[in-house]
């Protein structure tokens, strides 16, 4: 028998925020949240990612290209996507989330599971877990706006804890007590499936509405119309799978060290190694997925004696300069008190980062997005404060098909 | 559909690009044509005309009816220019 590798539930929570990077701007745009608003694609700027609600009542929809949505609603406010903030905001979600259970999953943007098994010796009931992930999701949603309300389902698998959610009303749970999924799924639309839209569509013509129509039919019957997915369809609808919420492991401290041969004095050198270590800790397999925490500056001095410094972050980061700018500061303000012979550096502690976007120095690419928007938002902040307005642009398409030539792109105000 | 180029800057609008400035251009007896700008100043003679081409667009709507010419300017400037041929007035564009 082997041990497994990450911690699972059974029972799980479901914590979903609808449009969640629209929210995310919401939060940081004073004011936003009363226009009707979209974002618009990270890939493709012609078309439409996210869609407001007031934006929705004038009939503009996700995937739409800009003419078509500002034909429809001339006021609607168009925004540039920041997915690293998104990135970020989420991942500090789920660290919050972490203090109600270690099994924590995020599934996407906005959607993230939390394991509860064995919860209930610590906060008792079902309703008290959700009412302990709802104080802690309240805490984190302090900075957020109000309009970024969460839903809240709770059940056994993932599944029945995502349909409550998605039946939930802002800011509200629906609890489903054991033994009841299969009456709760029962009377569910097949829309909370995850079905594509030909099978959504074949289902409807065939008059099935809810999962309880679904469930009723023989499971043979809908394997052998629609394949594996299908069956797989039928078990979630009949409340047959329980899929268990699978948390990840926090890795275990990484560390690289130097040895001098000549034992060091001189402040940059040391800096210089630092930068090394950091970079080569950096690229440790362990950290990858993960941000750094908190990290610890080991120093042997010539002679005996040792130097150390103990850093945590306030924003987990996998940002080389980032994590080296407190310590360098500490070699600044106290450093050894003579030569170094050794130089080791610890990662401590780490802070998951969403497994979605992946941009958390996953790769070297990534890595390298992340430092490129920093700079870019750094480069647009010194330009707006030196000439006292925006003045970057980005350019979009808005009818490259057109014949007349200024109606083929357009300005947006670039905020990077 | 799209704000002017000289609306106020304001967060989350578009802005126009490539928008259509207004010249003048004066064509003179002697075959001559003179392209000026709005404040006056001369753009300078018209020494080849190198393409011509006609947009009618939006008849359903409003009618956009445009002759643009491409001409080079005295000293070898590249200009395109078009006629608005519903009112009269001529402009410089990017083609």
């Amino acid at each position: 028998m082997t041990m497994a590798r990450h911690p699972t539930s059974t029972l799980a929570a479901c914590v979903w925020i609808p449009l969640f990077p629209l929210r995310c701007e919401e939060a940081r745009r004073e004011g936003l949240a009363g226009f009707p608003s979209a974002l618009l694609a990270p890939d493709t700027t012609r078309k439409l990612w996210q869609v407001s609600p007031l934006a929705r009542h004038t009939g503009v929809k996700p995937g739409m290209t800009v003419s078509q949505a500002i034909g429809l609603c001339p006021t609607l406010r168009l925004l540039e996507p920041d997915p690293v903030h998104y990135d970020e905001q989420f991942a500090k979600l789920l660290s919050a989330l972490t203090e109600v259970s270690p099994v924590v999953e995020s599934a996407e943007l906005g959607i993230a599971y939390v394991g509860t098994d064995g919860l209930e010796g610590i906060y008792g009931s079902a309703e008290k877990i959700v009412e302990a992930i709802k104080r802690t999701l309240e805490c984190w949603n302090v900075g957020m706006s109000e309009a970024s309300s969460f839903r809240l389902g709770w059940g056994v698998g993932k599944f029945t804890a995502w349909v409550a959610a998605s039946r939930a009303k802002r800011s509200e749970a629906i609890v489903v007590p054991i033994g009841e999924e299969q009456k709760f799924l029962a009377s569910q639309p097949i829309a909370v499936l995850p079905l594509d839209p030909d099978i959504h569509r074949r289902l409807r013509q065939l008059g099935i509405r809810t999962l309880g129509a679904l469930a009723a039919l023989p499971e043979e019957a809908i394997a052998a119309q629609f394949g594996s997915v299908g069956r797989r369809l039928w078990l979630l609808a009949a409340g047959r799978i329980t899929e268990r919420v699978v948390g990840r492991i926090t890795p275990e401290p990484i560390v690289a060290a130097l040895t001098f041969f000549t034992p060091i004095g001189e402040r940059e050198l040391l800096i210089h190694s630092l930068d090394q270590l950091i970079a080569r800790a950096l690229r440790h397999p362990r950290r990858i997925g993960w941000r750094v925490h908190a990290l610890r500056l080991r120093a042997d001095i010539e002679g005996g004696g040792s130097w150390l410094a103990t850093i945590l972050l306030k924003d987990p980061t996998a940002d080389g300069a980032r994590i080296a700018a407190p310590l360098k500061t500490r070699l600044e303000q106290s450093p050894p008190t003579g030569a170094v012979e050794r130089l080791v550096l610890e990662f401590t502690a780490f802070a998951p980062g969403t497994s979605e976007l992946q941009l958390f120095a996953r790769d070297a690419q990534a890595a390298a997005r992340a430092g490129q928007q920093r700079a870019l938002q750094t480069a647009a902040r010194e330009i707006r404060m030196r000439i006292k307005r925006s003045s970057l642009y980005h350019i979009i398409e808005v009818q490259p098909w057109s014949r007349l030539p200024e109606r083929r792109y357009a300005l947006i105000d670039y905020e990077p | 559909m799209v704000a002017p180029t000289r609306a106020p800057l304001r967060t989350d609008r578009l802005r126009t690009v490539n928008a259509p400035k207004p010249v003048t251009v004066d064509l003179q007896e002697s075959g001559l044509m003179t392209v000026g700008r709005p404040d006056g100043r001369t753009a300078g003679h018209v020494e080849a005309i190198l393409e011509s081409w006609r947009i009618d667009d939006e008849w359903w709507r409003q009618p956009i009816a445009r002759a643009y010419l491409e001409v080079m300017l005295e000293g070898g400037k590249r200009l395109v220019l078009f006629q608005d041929l519903i009112t009269g007035e001529w402009f410089s564009q990017m083609p």
